[in-house]
């Protein structure tokens, strides 16, 4: 340590405020350091003789201040009493389990005004709205069923239905027929009956009301094939569950009002649209047993052939074919014997068609 | 009981006090009366305010009992009042051009009348000591010299002999940095050792 540094600490020395490192220090200093010695020497004598001397107080100061204190405390301002009763309330409100109570308060009421808030109903309200319509709209464009030879003129809609029922598989179809005719007639489906019909009757006559197949059916029976023919063909040119059924009908109903010649290729129009359907296989063999009546065998042959696939049918198309390439034999050997026996090959021919028996025969014979 | 009392701490006193004990206020006026009436007295010079404003220390004591912190060390704290109140009191004092502070002050009335720095300055102390006792000389020497003091030096000077205050804390309470703080305290004492320095007893003591 030297001077500079002691005269730095030297009050502190003088009032014992140093530390203990310090203290030996500055003690070896003063020892080595004359001038640093005189110093201190002189500081402590004026400590030691200039003490100050202290008056004592009246002897009534101490009562005095003690009975300004009881009146200041017996009285206390308005202001320092509220400010009390604060105090001692914030005290009791500050605990922490008030303030934990409070705080779980305040986040149970921010959850219930979040959860009250957000539009959960009202989102899946809008979302039923908006899909209602679109899943209704599918089984009312399947429900329509094709229409007779006068919808090629037709709406763009019918079309389209009607392209895409042919495109679809026989499966398909099959699958889906029963459905169109076991369904009740719903709203929909009418109103999607309504938005064809227009289009769907050429003559817009004969409205195809519930009684009306039963009306044409019963005129079937009595033998009002003619009645029964436009009755049918009202209905299936409507359209609905009934279609099918009803252009068999009206295919039968001219078969035996017209015979085969008329009625063959309304089989065979059914057969084909319906094909793989009850009505399509029933209106298949028909047209098969017409064609072969008609003696146009190939014809006959193929719709049979178109049977045999069908387990219903099988067995009777196999019969069917066997018999008609047996006779088909039989003619070709009669064919061939034709030359002895003209009259006989004739009158077998001739036989399914008793309109025109005779031609043929005074002709060949003629030859 | 009274025993415990007297063996607490200032602080703990204090303590108590804020919490309704009343006897330990008493016992904090009994140890600090005197020395914040002296105090008071060399700050004002001027006895006849002195009791009034130790008085009225005590008293914003009280008032102020809720602010006192435990860890606060009590003496600086009631110090700091008595400080602020000598300053407030000047001021009173200078706005009604108060005469006593120019006037000889009171403990130096039986000292033959002259102004302080008159007398701290005298060119002849012999003649003094010749007159009267050695230690009613000398104690009137070391009063005179101490009022005749600057007031921060004085101020610092009273803290430090009076309330015993570190000079850490003389500095926290005065706003003045500590190495200022010893700086005063060193003129001071250079000052009193000049007043003192003609006496048989200063000489002694530096043997």
């Amino acid at each position: 340590m030297d001077c500079e540094k002691f005269d730095r600490i030297v009050l502190d020395l003088l009032y014992d405020e140093l530390d203990e490192l310090t203290r030996a220090a500055a003690k070896r200093h003063v020892e080595q350091c004359a001038r640093c010695r005189a110093i201190v020497a002189g500081l402590r004598a004026t400590r030691e003789v200039g003490v100050l001397p202290l008056d004592a107080p009246p002897a009534t100061l101490a009562a005095r201040i003690l009975e300004a204190e009881r009146q200041a405390t017996a009285v206390l301002p308005l202001r320092k009493r509220f400010g009390r009763a604060v105090s001692i309330l914030a005290s009791y409100t500050m605990r922490p389990q008030l303030a934990m109570a409070a705080l779980l308060l305040l986040m149970i009421g921010s959850s219930l005004l979040l959860v009250k808030t957000r539009p959960g109903a009202r989102e899946s309200v809008q979302v039923t709205e908006r899909g209602v319509p679109e899943s209704e709209r599918e089984p009312v464009a399947i429900v329509p069923l094709p229409r007779t030879d006068g919808e090629d003129s037709h709406g763009a809609p019918l079309e389209e239905k009607r392209a895409r029922r042919e495109r679809g598989s026989a499966a398909s179809e099959e699958a889906r027929e029963p459905e169109a005719e076991d369904r009740q007639p719903s709203a929909s489906a009418g109103a999607a009956r309504d938005t064809i019909e227009p289009s769907a009757s050429p003559d817009g006559a004969e409205d195809a009301g519930p009684g009306a197949y039963e009306a044409a059916m019963a005129a079937y029976r009595t033998g009002r094939y003619a009645e029964a023919t436009r009755s049918f063909d009202a209905i299936a040119a409507a359209g609905g569950s009934e279609a099918g059924s009803a252009a068999l009908y009206a295919a039968r109903s001219l078969r035996n009002s017209a015979g085969c010649g008329a009625a063959a290729a309304r089989f065979d129009d059914v057969g084909s649209r319906y094909r793989g359907s009850a009505i399509g296989d029933e209106a298949t063999w028909l047209a098969a047993d017409c064609y072969r009546t008609l003696g146009q065998l190939e014809r006959a042959r193929r719709n049979y052939q178109l049977l045999l696939a069908n387990g219903s049918y099988t067995d009777r198309a196999r019969r069917a074919l066997d018999t008609l390439d047996g006779r088909s034999d039989d003619a070709t050997a009669a064919r061939a014997s034709e030359r002895p026996r003209p009259a006989a090959a004739a009158a077998a021919a001739a036989k399914p068609a008793p309109a025109g028996p005779a031609a043929p025969a005074p002709t060949g014979s003629a030859d | 009981m009274a025993g415990d009392r007297g063996d607490a701490s200032d602080e703990m006193l204090m303590v108590r006090y804020q919490r309704g004990d009343r006897d330990a206020f008493g016992e904090l006026v009994r140890r600090y009366e005197t020395p914040i009436y002296n105090f008071v007295l060399r700050q004002l010079r001027h006895r006849a305010l002195t009791e009034d404003v130790t008085q009225d220390v005590f008293l914003r004591l009280v008032q102020n009992a809720a602010d006192f912190k435990h860890e606060a060390r009590f003496s600086t704290w009631l110090y700091t009042i008595a400080r602020n109140q000598c300053i407030d009191q000047v001021r009173k004092l200078s706005h009604r051009r108060h005469p006593s502070l120019d006037a000889p002050p009171p403990g130096r009335e039986g000292a033959g009348g002259a102004p302080l720095v008159e007398s701290v300055a005298d060119p002849h102390p012999r003649a003094s000591v010749e007159r009267s006792a050695a230690a009613s000389e000398v104690r009137d020497r070391i009063v005179a010299a101490i009022e005749a003091l600057p007031d921060d030096q004085r101020e610092v000077f009273l803290l430090r002999e009076i309330a015993n205050l570190p000079f850490k804390d003389i500095a926290e309470i005065t706003g003045v940095g500590e190495n200022t703080i010893k700086s005063r305290m060193r003129y001071a004492l250079d000052r009193l050792k000049d007043a003192l320095s003609e006496f048989d007893e200063y000489a002694r003591a530096l043997r």
